[in-house]
């Protein structure tokens, strides 16, 4: 209290602050209260200082007023930045999702089979080997250099095989070494043997091992990828796992990205997942774009997306775009993240366009009770008022952009009069009813997203 | 050169989409302007990306975008300002050849039916600048240059790059270091975008028109910055991006990184981003390297047929520059080749490197023996062939040198694509696969014997162990 900036008197004005009564000591103080308190103060003062100044003008200088004025003027900027702070916290909300949990220990792994690996079977018997003192020993070491650096590719492509061991070590190495290098080298190298133009070497690439989806979908369970239970907020789940050691996205899940990627590049050439697989694996790749720590991998988890989708024909697609929307709409939580959810999706070509769409309506269906018709979602829609002080503008907002998203990506929707006047009707409320005096957190970003929306319809009739 | 204006979007998609950053200045959160700015971005990917027949966004919503990826320091901004700037330059090319419609109706040269013809998009948005430098004039264009790079600019990023492995392996990573990588890479597709078409119709014409009015060219005659700094610059951010992914094991859950720390997710998702970014930019450094290389040669091309004028100047080599370099710096020798990914280049280089070490005499008697084949890997790896010539040229680089670059210079034979390595194989006797096999297995048990004490190195044996395995497939 030493320090505080009205303390001229300091006795009267502890003995009246309210800030030290008991009764308010006991609950929570919160930033209203002490702005009540802090006004309540400064009116105290500047009575005070009025009275003093009629008293003793001849003491009062003018640099301890303004010294004064300052500090005060200070705090009142403090306070009001914190209030604004503390009203924007809730105001925008940040998606985000903890997809990774605790890892576990990943699958031991010996390159035992080394000896029976025909590269090093057949380089054995040469006569060179004086000069590279080639052993069973130093023989891993030296082939994690001839990965690294590149050779060991030439080699399988001029032997036109891929062996087992190699197969199996490089894709161990690939989604569990703890070494970039390492894993992005067997990445480097996997993706080029599945992909290999057949141009250079007329013969066919021999893979003498594949592996499966449950080899891809185990190394997810050991990155500790949530995939059974519902997906969590990151705040609350941080607060659960947050001193755990071994949390959060693991190291190899690029590597990881990239090799699904390829395989379903590969679809003509190797086999590796079925189009059942391959629709999890979409829904996968959109959980991990929901988690931030993330983001900076998003231009690989795009591509592999991308990869994902036109891995299916277009028969193929109708039945499994459906599929994938209904699955994500089911583990997004109502919130932010399900914008997030359909944000992320590339809407580059006619496939992934269908799935926004698709993801968007299953999402918005989500939100209300034994509505299963497209009509009847937008009904529900214009039926609610704006103006009524509890309605949600969050979800208004929410709304808004699902149904754009719904709407924008389905070429289908143009022929649907009905729909679209009703999709009208709900943006001239949204852009109406909501009066630009509102106070309500959200009410300017649905006024202003409706009118934008507006423009754009009105525009092209 | 065909030109072509750009359909000028409607006013009102332009208003209203820019409508969505001016809201900003409403409210003073961060994250509100974050929001805001996220949402124009997603409005111009729906307003201009997604219907099928879009024109281009209008160059202010260009500059917008651009200035996002320029100054933001959220991830989420950063990446998606990035995306859309390239899939916008994919969508909507300011440079493309289109095959001329009058081609039929005129046909001049009946053996060539089809011409290709340059279309520049006139007036068209690029993030680099050319103005001269004189201040005032800056001052008025302001608006219409914009957030736009000059030549010194460009040349200072490529300066930052070098230091990212610095920054990043401090401990308060930030966005900087990413942002920048990523700022490159997309300027470097668009010196790719403007500089493919231009040097396509060159090859086609002859008109260096075409290439001395690309961007890159420009950048490279710029009075503003040092050509040879340039060169410089991106040798080392080469060397020190590689050298960073080799290096780097950076597990995120080491124990330091690993505590609740306020800025730990936000460090985690910088971290995680991080190898695959930096590989990125190794490769569009090389990529610019690669483009300033091809203009030399075409320049070389336009010069000899007498189309360059004095204006055009004169500039030494790439290709030169970077052999000096490699001369005078040895450190950069090793991971500069480790990181070159273009085996014809690789080759090239390194032949050409050698030569400069290979005794006089020796290449005298190969020609006089008829042969003229010594400027060739086959006609270099000969010369490591007896003790003598080998024994000279490791007197002058060391034993060490001699077998990095020939295994290197290994490498990217291996690694040319079949039309190459055929034309090696049948133009030139020599360089057919198992002799190069043969005598990479020669050059090292020779350079092994002129230096008993210290024992091949790793990469070394790699090669060894790779020419006696296609030795033995070949027979």
């Amino acid at each position: 209290m030493e320090e505080d900036p009205f303390d001229f008197e300091s006795d009267v004005l502890l003995a009246t602050s309210p800030i030290v009564a008991p009764n308010q000591r006991r609950k929570v103080i919160g930033l209203d209260d002490l702005l009540v308190d802090h006004y309540k103060e400064k009116n105290r003062v500047t009575e005070r200082e009025s009275k003093l100044a009629k008293t003793k003008k001849t003491y009062n200088s003018d640099d301890e007023e303004d010294g004064r004025v300052a500090k005060l003027s200070k705090y009142v900027d403090e306070c009001h930045e914190k209030m604004t702070q503390l009203s924007d916290e809730d105001d925008v909300s940040i998606w985000g999702l903890q997809v990774f949990g605790n890892q576990k220990s990943p699958p031991s792994f010996v390159f035992s089979d080394l000896p029976s690996c025909s590269l090093f079977h057949s380089f054995m018997g040469l006569e060179v080997n004086s000069l590279i003192e080639l052993s069973t020993e130093s023989g891993e070491m030296f082939f994690e250099g001839l990965l690294t650096n590149g050779w060991l590719l030439k080699l399988v492509c001029k032997c036109g095989e891929v062996d087992k061991p190699i197969a199996t070590w490089t894709f161990h190495l690939m989604l569990y070494s703890s070494k970039e290098v390492l894993r992005s080298a067997a990445v480097n190298f996997w993706c080029a043997i599945l992909l290999l133009k057949n141009e250079d070497e007329p013969r066919f690439l021999k893979i003498d091992w594949l592996p499966s989806y449950s080899e891809l979908k185990g190394a997810l369970e050991t990155y500790g990828f949530l995939l059974h239970s519902p997906l969590e907020d990151s705040s609350d789940a941080e607060m659960v796992l947050g001193d755990s050691e071994c949390m959060g996205s693991p190291q190899n899940i690029v590597a990881w990205i990239k090799f699904v990627a390829a395989c379903s590049q590969a679809r003509n050439t190797h086999f590796i997942f079925s189009t059942s697989e391959a629709e999890e694996l979409v829904v996968v790749i959109i959980c991990l774009l929901l988690d931030r720590q993330l983001l900076g991998l998003s231009v690989d988890l795009n591509e592999c997306m991308l990869s994902l989708i036109n891995f299916f024909t277009d028969d193929e697609w109708s039945s499994s775009c459906a599929k994938v929307a209904k699955s994500v709409a089911l583990r997004v939580p109502l919130d932010i993240n399900s914008l997030r959810a359909v944000d992320c999706i590339p809407a580059v070509c006619g496939h992934i366009k269908h799935l926004r769409s698709a993801i968007a309506f299953q999402i918005l269906l989500g939100y209300f009770d034994k509505v299963e018709d497209d009509e009847e979602v937008i009904r529900q829609l214009t039926l609610i008022n704006l103006k009524d002080k509890s309605c949600d503008l969050f979800k208004i907002y929410i709304y808004l952009v699902l149904t754009e998203n719904w709407f924008l990506y389905n070429p289908a929707i143009k022929d649907k009069p009905l729909l679209n006047e009703m999709w009208g009707l709900y943006l001239r409320n949204c852009s109406c009813q909501i009066n630009i005096t509102d106070t309500r957190s959200y009410a300017s970003k649905v006024r202003s997203k409706a009118s934008y929306l507006l423009q754009g319809t009105t525009d092209k009739s | 050169m065909g030109t072509k204006r750009r359909r000028g979007g409607d006013g009102g998609m332009e208003e209203n989409t820019m409508a969505i950053l001016d809201t900003s200045c409403f409210s003073k959160s961060t994250q509100h302007i974050a929001d805001d700015r996220l949402s124009f971005l997603e409005a111009v990917r729906s307003g201009f990306l997604v219907p099928e027949n879009a024109s281009a966004p209008t160059n202010k919503m260009y500059k917008a975008i651009f200035q996002i990826l320029k100054v933001e320091n959220s991830l989420d901004l950063i990446m998606s300002s990035y995306q859309l700037l390239l899939e916008l330059d994919k969508r909507f090319p300011q440079v493309y050849l289109s095959v001329a419609e009058n081609s039929e109706s005129s046909s001049p040269s009946p053996s060539s039916p089809q011409r290709n013809e340059l279309v520049v998009v006139e007036e068209a948005w690029f993030p680099f600048s050319f103005g001269p430098d004189v201040s005032s004039c800056e001052k008025q264009d302001l608006d219409k240059v914009g957030g736009s790079l000059d030549a010194t600019a460009f040349l200072l990023l490529i300066e930052d790059l070098a230091k990212v492995a610095d920054e990043a392996n401090s401990k308060t990573l930030d966005s900087k270091p990413l942002r920048n990588m990523l700022l490159f890479q997309y300027l470097v597709n668009v010196l790719e975008g403007d500089f493919v078409p231009r040097n396509l119709a060159f090859t086609e014409s002859l008109d260096w028109i075409y290439l001395r009015e690309s961007l890159l060219n420009m950048i490279l005659v710029s009075r503003k910055i040092a050509y040879k700094g340039l060169i410089q610059n991106c040798l080392s951010a080469i060397c020190e991006l590689s050298q960073f992914s080799m290096d780097c094991s950076h597990d995120m859950r080491s124990p330091e990184t690993g505590s609740a720390e306020v800025t730990g997710k936000r460090h985690t998702a910088f971290a995680i981003a991080l190898p695959e970014i930096v590989k990125c930019t190794c490769v569009a450094v090389q990529k610019l390297l690669l483009m300033i290389i091809e203009l030399d040669s075409s320049k070389k091309t336009a010069d000899m047929d007498g189309r360059t004028t004095r204006v055009d100047g004169v500039r030494t080599p790439a290709i030169e520059m970077i052999l000096d370099e490699l001369t005078y710096d040895k450190n950069i020798l090793f991971p500069f080749f480790q990181a070159l990914d273009k085996p014809r280049l690789k080759l090239d280089m390194i032949v050409q490197y050698l030569l400069k070490y290979i005794p006089k005499t020796s290449v005298r008697t190969r020609r006089s023996n008829g042969s003229t084949n010594d400027s060739t890997f086959g006609g270099v790896l000969k010369c490591f062939s007896n003790g003598n010539s080998t024994k000279s040229i490791v007197k002058k680089i060391s034993t060490e040198v001699a077998e990095l670059l020939l295994a290197q210079a290994f490498q990217a034979y291996i690694s040319l694509p079949s039309q190459h390595s055929t034309e090696y194989k049948e133009d030139i006797a020599g360089n057919s696969l198992p002799e190069i096999c043969n005598n990479m297995i020669s050059a090292f048990t020779c350079l092994k014997k002129t230096d008993e004490h210290t024992g091949i190195l790793p990469f070394g044996k790699e090669a060894l162990f790779t020419a006696a395995i296609m030795l033995s497939r070949s027979s």
